[in-house]
């Protein structure tokens, strides 16, 4: 029920009563959101999360990418540590193969 | 899809798990607070990669699993009421109440309607201006600004047929039951990524202060989650206990002040009953009085109904992270998700079903069985 899911505005308009409403496309499906908690700092394209039909935030994209590259470069770092141990590990067996 | 398949990468989260095994020097208890994190973790079977060096207790997070008996007890006589549509998000349909549950009520005539937001309901309200049209307000913050803007529009446009319902509650609190329970083996908290994105984190930085606990807002990916436990662990492990922010792609440290400013002008803080747990004081959102006339519980007159929840379900002890769903009496026979006899048996954020249906009891429970 808490579920929030991230979906790009396709268009943007003023209803009756003067709230923003808007039309956003979550991987296909389109959907009416309201979009009076975000007004002002969205504009057509811009990614959401949406809750029970609101908006309740404008998905920052650098905050997004920055969270991808810190584990990108932290599963890298990983992997090169993996091969290090691996050629430690190597190393070991040789030695024990050298040994008497 | 976009900003969300990303963080299901199996290689990062390995790279993350390897992480989280290599920091912990022992097993430490955290708590997801969230039903959707449980949810993810559960299916994911994170509690089982990271055994050793994590125990994920599942917290009281889930609004269904949460609404006390009596609640629904109501929402059961509005939605037997010929006068009255009862609306509801469709996780509430099943949870079963002293006698039935809401698909109960519908089978026997009653209207029961599933709607995706509470706007549709008011809609639903202005389409049939001879009905009473009821909402079953349900949720933590996360959902309390979209009610508060049903009932604020309804006061706008002159929508008298149209009431809500409420069962809110909020977080912080959660958090301070637990801590204070002297039973309490949560270390380190996971904090709702949606929660705080409506609400920002700044009123759980006296909580980590006064408990000495980390407390770090978390989103609900597979990657999220995995980098939410590394922060805490890592946290845990130099002694640090800080409120820390995972969700920055969302959470803003003072969270959305539009919503936050609608839900108080709407609502008002009340003690509020867990179902399972108990009254938490403070816990919970009620409607201001000048908004009375949207309170079904007032136009109805409902507070005459009370219940006493079934001693056999476990749910308190599961939900304080006392007992695994799994080592529940009734878990799986007598209580399934078509026969739910608890509310965390129904909703599938709800910790029973999470572990019901991804099958995780098993596994679990050899695991349990074994030194
Ligand atoms: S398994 Fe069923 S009876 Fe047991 S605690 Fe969970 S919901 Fe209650």
């Amino acid at each position: 029920m808490c579920l929030g899911i991230p979906g790009r505005i396709v268009s943007m308009r003023r209803d009756e009563g003067g709230l923003y409403n808007g039309v956003v496309d979550f991987g296909g499906v389109r959907r009416d959101v309201c979009l009076a908690y975000v007004a002002g700092e969205v504009s057509v394209g811009d990614y959401v999360i949406v809750h029970v039909g609101f908006a309740i935030s404008k998905v920052d994209e650098a905050e997004a990418l920055r969270t991808f590259e810190v584990l990108r470069e932290m599963s890298q770092l990983d992997e090169l540590e993996w091969m290090a141990q691996l050629a430690d590990g190597a190393d070991a067996v040789r030695a024990r193969e050298v040994a008497p | 899809m976009k900003y969300l398949s990303e963080y299901r990468d199996p290689a990062l989260a390995q790279a993350l798990v390897r992480r989280i095994r290599r920091t912990a020097t022992r097993t430490w208890c955290l708590m997801e607070v969230c039903g959707g994190q449980t949810h993810t973790i559960v299916k994911q079977g994170l509690n089982e990669v990271l055994d050793g060096a994590v125990e994920m207790i599942h917290g009281p997070g889930c609004p269904v699993c949460v609404t006390p008996l009596e609640q629904i007890d109501r929402a059961l006589a509005l939605a037997a009421d010929p006068r009255v549509i009862f609306t509801s998000f469709g996780d509430m349909l099943r949870v079963p109440g002293s006698e039935c549950d809401l698909f109960a009520i519908r089978a026997r005539g009653g209207q029961v309607r599933i709607v995706y937001s509470p706007l549709d309901a008011l809609e639903l309200a202005r389409q049939n201006p001879d009905k009473e049209v009821v909402f079953f307000a349900v949720g933590f913050e996360t959902t309390a600004p979209a009610n508060a803007m049903a009932v604020w529009r309804a006061r706008e446009l002159g929508v008298r047929n149209f009431s809500v319902l409420v069962s809110h509650v909020t977080v912080p609190p959660a958090i301070t039951a637990i801590m204070e329970d002297p039973d309490n083996r949560v270390q380190g908290f996971l904090a709702a990524g949606h929660v705080c994105t409506v609400m920002g984190w700044e009123e759980y930085i006296p909580l980590a202060e006064r408990y000495r606990v980390p407390i770090v807002v978390t989103g609900f990916e597979p990657l999220d989650i995995l980098e939410g436990i590394w922060m805490a662990v890592r946290q845990l492990e130099e002694g640090r206990h800080e409120v820390e922010n995972q969700y920055v792609r969302s959470v803003k440290r003072e969270g959305n002040r539009a919503a936050q400013a609608l839900v108080e002008r709407v609502f008002r803080v009340v003690d509020r009953t867990w179902r399972g747990v108990g009254t938490i004081p403070a816990s919970g959102l009620g409607l201001r009085d000048e908004f009375a006339a949207f309170d079904a519980e007032k136009k109805f007159d409902l507070l005459h109904i009370t219940a006493t929840e079934p001693a056999e379900c476990r749910a308190g002890d599961v939900l304080k992270g006392r007992l695994k769903p799994f080592e529940c009496p009734a878990f799986g026979a007598r209580c399934t998700p078509s026969t739910p006899l608890g509310a965390p048996m129904v909703s599938s954020e709800g910790a029973c079903a999470a572990y019901y249906n991804f099958g995780r009891f098993h596994e679990a429970a050899t695991q349990e069985a074994t030194p």
